[in-house]
């Protein structure tokens, strides 16, 4: 077992015992997706439909907001990351583990259910798995981008304002590129340059987010 | 013959326009023990952060020959254990890049007493066994020096002889140990150097 997976493991184990916190984003899609239905009740069901990805896009992106904040903040309190940053030979390889983990903890269960419900609520078969695509490369960019921020405001108290101020204006390119290669699909219009786009904003921030982490790191600690 | 392993050259740091630490000089050599001592807010905390890289001084020069000798195991006020892991567990995933096999894990357990709370969440755990499990990790890691602040706090008389040991033969197998306390330290089974800091 190398030191990566190591890392992962770790979360892993932690979150086991965690009790039922893991559930939680699950929960909170249920409940927005609840409220949404509820809201535009009264709305034609085509209409409905139309609307589907773009109400599973959105309660995503809330929830992978809500998220930000728990990926270095338990390590910061407990003082783990102290260590972490000390012996930083290889903190970007650490960070990326505990990105990877907080992601598939936080906002895989999201990923996987979303297009879950989104069938149940009448969407096309073609459209979902595009979506569940979508899903899947734009939330871990999101984690990404998020975790510069949740490393930067990490010494500040009433740090979750301020991350979602600082990611959401970040977060509206993914939005865009995702909504708009779901939407395409249900049309029936090409949706590939779309999807390209967002592993390309995926891949830019796979390489800057590590190194970006770990000087905002230790300034959050200093 | 003892090596050098961090020298700190004119060290300043201020915050918010307050001195902190002005125009100090530390030499950290192997085989030697240093504590730093001083009143509360006198900046003791914030010269081992220095020592260790978190905290970045004002001006001043810092020679480090960590590099050479292995890394730096820092204990701080907080303890730097996970609640929801054990003892082992705490133990075994510690460090991200040192792997420790299971015997070298027992048998640091049972230099510190703590076999019976070895499958004990760590949050069952009193102050002072958490204390016990920091010191643990930095006694199992193969750091050359270790950083603690306060490392005698919240311990019983057998814990602070059992920590007294591990710093023995730490300093004979050429590590060091810088200490941070609030008064001088003496008659312990080791040479120490003890600095005040105002």
């Amino acid at each position: 077992m190398n030191s990566f997976l190591k890392n992962i493991k770790k979360e892993f184990l932690i979150a086991s015992r965690a009790g039922l916190e893991v559930l939680m984003p699950v929960m909170y899609l249920f409940i927005i997706m609840v409220f949404f239905n509820i809201s535009i009740s009264y709305v034609e069901k085509d209409i409905i439909v139309e609307l589907i990805p773009l109400m599973v896009w959105i309660s995503c992106l809330l929830i992978c907001v809500l998220n930000l904040e728990t990926i270095f903040k338990e390590d910061y309190d407990d003082g783990t990351l102290d260590m972490f940053v000390i012996n930083d030979r290889y903190i970007e390889r650490d960070i990326m583990a505990k990105v990877i983990s907080h992601w598939i903890l936080s906002n895989l269960p999201v990923v996987i259910i979303a297009p879950v419900l989104s069938l149940i609520l009448g969407l096309d078969v073609k459209t979902t798995y595009v979506l569940f695509i979508t899903l899947l490369i734009g939330t871990p960019t999101m984690s990404l981008i998020g975790s510069i921020a949740a490393a930067l405001t990490l010494s500040l108290k009433k740090n979750k304002i301020l991350i979602s101020i600082i990611v959401l204006p970040m977060y509206i390119p993914i939005l865009i590129f995702g909504t708009s290669a779901v939407n395409n699909s249900y049309f029936g219009i090409d949706y590939e340059s779309e999807i390209l786009m967002m592993i390309i904003i995926f891949l830019i921030f796979l390489l800057v987010s590590p190194i970006a982490c770990s000087k905002a790191l230790k300034i959050s600690l200093d | 013959m003892n090596n050098l392993l961090i020298q700190l050259k004119d060290i300043s740091l201020s915050r918010n326009d307050k001195s902190i630490i002005r125009d100090m000089s530390l030499d950290i050599n192997s085989s030697t023990v240093l504590n730093i001592y001083g009143h509360n807010g006198s900046g003791k905390t914030t010269l081992l952060k220095i020592l260790t890289g978190i905290t970045e001084p004002t001006s001043g020069k810092i020679i480090n020959n960590i590099d050479q000798y292995g890394s730096i195991a820092y204990i701080g006020h907080k303890h730097g254990i996970k609640n929801n892991l054990t003892l082992n567990e705490n133990l075994l995933y510690g460090d991200s890049e040192n792997f420790y096999n299971q015997n070298m894990i027992d048998k640091v357990i049972g230099k510190y007493n703590m076999g019976k709370y070895k499958n004990y969440l760590a949050k069952n755990l009193s102050h002072g066994q958490q204390k016990k499990i920091s010191l643990m990790k930095a006694n199992i890691s193969s750091s050359r020096i270790w950083v603690i602040d306060e490392p005698y706090s919240a311990l019983d008389k057998d814990s602070v002889c059992i920590v007294d040991q591990s710093i023995c033969d730490h300093i004979n197998s050429e590590g060091a140990v810088i200490m941070s306390n609030h008064e001088l330290i003496a008659n312990k089974p080791f040479n120490i150097n003890n600095i005040e800091i105002n």
